[in-house]
């Protein structure tokens, strides 16, 4: 590999900084990627960088484009055999805890590995407009967030002057609103989800973004005292409707449950701006009309 | 002892995540109590009872003080049917116990199959079945899980730690049918039991039937799992422990061992789901986390003590 032998044109090369202050070399052209994660893919879509990748995980479901590309294992167990053998420039990973195990062994084999792990809106918008830097496609970078920002700005303009219109309101007007993950067991958001931020943002406030942990298992107990105002359910097979313990709560009973797509939800990636409209929306139709 | 579950159930029902006044509970507060904390309360007595009581029998059956529900493959058997319920169909309340008790009672037979030899019956070969047994379809629990989507893995894993936070006022009634008439069994056997600890020749001779005996405890323990397994996942250490505990205690008369196991085995569980509850409350623990906390110190010292 490293043998100065070959008489290959000596790619140049650049240096840049990821999200956890590594010094990461890459070429100044890549042109091969991988991505670790699908936030990251949609946004190496969204930056119009999709054709570079040549390998994604099988979590990889959009855009539709992706499904076409090679998978190398799911996110928390990519193939590194795979990998290798895809020969790509460039691996772009979500978290520090899949970095450790294989950085070694894909750096050993002369492939650069970048970690961006964004958590809320403003370093979704960060990590576009880094990766169209890295990927040469900086212009259309800055278009995508500068669109992105413009939705989110208009969110806030239409949010301003809530009126006190439920009970379950609090005195400026935002919703209380449970986040279920899971209806049994019975998951939630907790302190450490981004998705407390976007409920804040699109008009309502969180009842357990207090809890510890991201995804916590609350107590029912718990679930029945925190009388919210709306329920969200991240759409999946076994979620379809809200606990049994929310029963008596305002939110069922005033029919305010509503299901949101459940990528839409878990990726911190462009679409997160489309689940903050959707949230914007249940929560004050009256605002949107 | 029923004066201990008294004090241990009645603690319980006041423990737990959100405070609740002793009198004068609002329409929310009863909410709590009625649908959400006392059922939980009762399945965790019900699984509690059943796996100590299949847990006594098949000590007693087996003369071997390490047998148990786990051990035997009865409890994965019981795991793969409810995963099975779990994956292929809409986990129905009623689906689950079911399959569990199927996938506890084919286990069990297939156990059974394994050691029978034209011998007879040996121990030793039981357990060497039940070791195969259980890693087998440990092994297919595991293949399983990997066809899981993220979502259904998280709340599937967690079942599989035992938890009971699932409980609903059906789900203890199937529970509890299933451990009055699992322990019913047990107890009309006890006698026979108490004969066969001596050993199956001797018991042959007193006029015991042996192979009707070993299929009555075979099927009641079966039953008592499945739906313990099916209500709450993976329990551990209460069908080892507690038959141990009692003997220590009362002897080891069955006529005393099997129902004084279902009383120690609801107090205990009930006591480590009120730990479950309450230790990082409003975030909750399962239940066999606490229940291995507990016991497995508890197993080395008995081991130790003998």
């Amino acid at each position: 590999m490293n043998s100065n032998t070959t008489a290959e044109p000596i790619r140049p090369m650049r240096v840049v900084t990821d999200d956890l202050d590594r010094k990461v070399t890459i070429p100044t052209n890549v042109t091969r990627v991988v991505s670790l994660a699908p936030n990251l893919t949609e946004s190496i879509f969204a930056v119009g960088a999709g054709d570079r990748l040549v390998g994604v995980t099988t979590f990889c479901n959009y855009p539709e484009q992706a499904k076409q590309i090679g998978k190398i294992g799911d996110t928390m167990n990519p193939n590194m055999e795979s990998i290798v053998a895809l020969k790509p420039d460039i691996v772009f990973v979500s978290t520090a805890s899949q970095i450790e195990n294989f950085t070694k062994t894909l750096e050993a084999n002369g492939i650069a590995v970048y970690v961006t792990n964004p958590t809320d809106l403003a370093q979704v918008f960060k990590s576009i407009r880094t990766l169209g830097d890295i990927l040469g496609t900086g212009d259309t970078a800055s278009l995508v967030a500068d669109a992105l920002e413009q939705r989110v700005a208009a969110i806030n303009v239409a949010l301003r002057d809530l009126p006190q219109s439920g009970p379950m309101q609090l005195d400026d007007g935002r919703v209380r609103v449970f986040v279920q993950i899971s209806r049994e067991p019975l998951f939630t958001i907790g302190s450490g989800s981004f998705l407390n931020q976007l409920v804040a943002a699109a008009g309502g406030i969180s009842t357990t973004a207090e809890i510890p942990s991201a995804y916590p298992k609350i107590s029912k107990e718990t679930a029945v005292a925190l009388r919210p105002g709306a329920i969200i359910l991240s759409d999946s097979p076994d979620n379809k409707e809200p606990n049994d313990a929310f029963k008596n709560s305002y939110a069922v009973k005033e029919g305010r449950v509503y299901t949101v797509n459940a990528d839409l939800l878990s990726r911190p990636g462009p679409r997160l701006v489309d689940a903050m409209e959707q949230v914007a929306r249940y929560l004050h139709p009256e605002k949107f009309k | 002892m029923l004066f201990l579950l008294a004090i241990v159930l009645t603690s319980a029902a006041m423990l737990g995540a959100e405070r609740l006044p002793l009198f004068d509970l609002s329409e929310q507060q009863r909410s709590i109590l009625y649908d959400i904390r006392l059922p939980r309360i009762l399945l965790g007595a019900c699984v509690g009872a059943s796996l100590a009581v299949a847990g006594a029998g098949l000590q007693s059956l087996l003369r071997n003080p390490l047998a148990e529900p786990y051990l035997l493959g009865v409890s994965n058997g019981a795991a793969l049917g409810t995963m099975v319920a779990f994956v292929f169909f809409q986990s129905l309340e009623i689906t689950r116990p079911l399959l569990a008790f199927a996938g506890a009672g084919l286990a069990t037979i297939a156990v059974y199959r394994m050691a029978k030899s034209r011998a007879g019956m040996n121990v030793e070969r039981l357990v060497l079945s039940g070791v195969i047994v259980t890693t087998f379809l440990s092994s297919i629990i595991v293949m399983l899980t990997t066809l899981l989507d993220a979502a259904k893995l998280r709340s599937f894993t967690f079942w599989l730690l035992g938890d009971l936070s699932q409980a609903t006022v059906n789900g203890v009634y199937i529970s509890l049918g299933a451990v009055i008439v699992g322990t019913i069994v047990l107890m009309s056997q006890a006698r026979a039991l108490n004969l066969m600890m001596v050993g199956e020749r001797d018991a042959f001779d007193f006029g015991v039937e042996v192979g009707r005996v070993r299929m009555l405890v075979f099927g009641a323990a079966s039953l008592v799992v499945g739906a313990a397994v099916a209500a709450s996942g993976s329990v551990g250490y209460v069908g080892l422990i507690v038959p141990h505990l009692v003997r220590l205690t009362v002897g080891s008369d069955n006529r005393l061992v099997v129902p004084f196991s279902a009383i120690v085995g609801a107090i205990f569980v009930v006591f480590a789901d009120t730990i479950a509850r309450t230790a990082i409350a409003p975030r909750e623990l399962p239940v066999g986390a606490v229940t291995a906390l507990i016991g497995a110190p508890l197993f080395i010292y008995l081991l130790r003590r003998n």
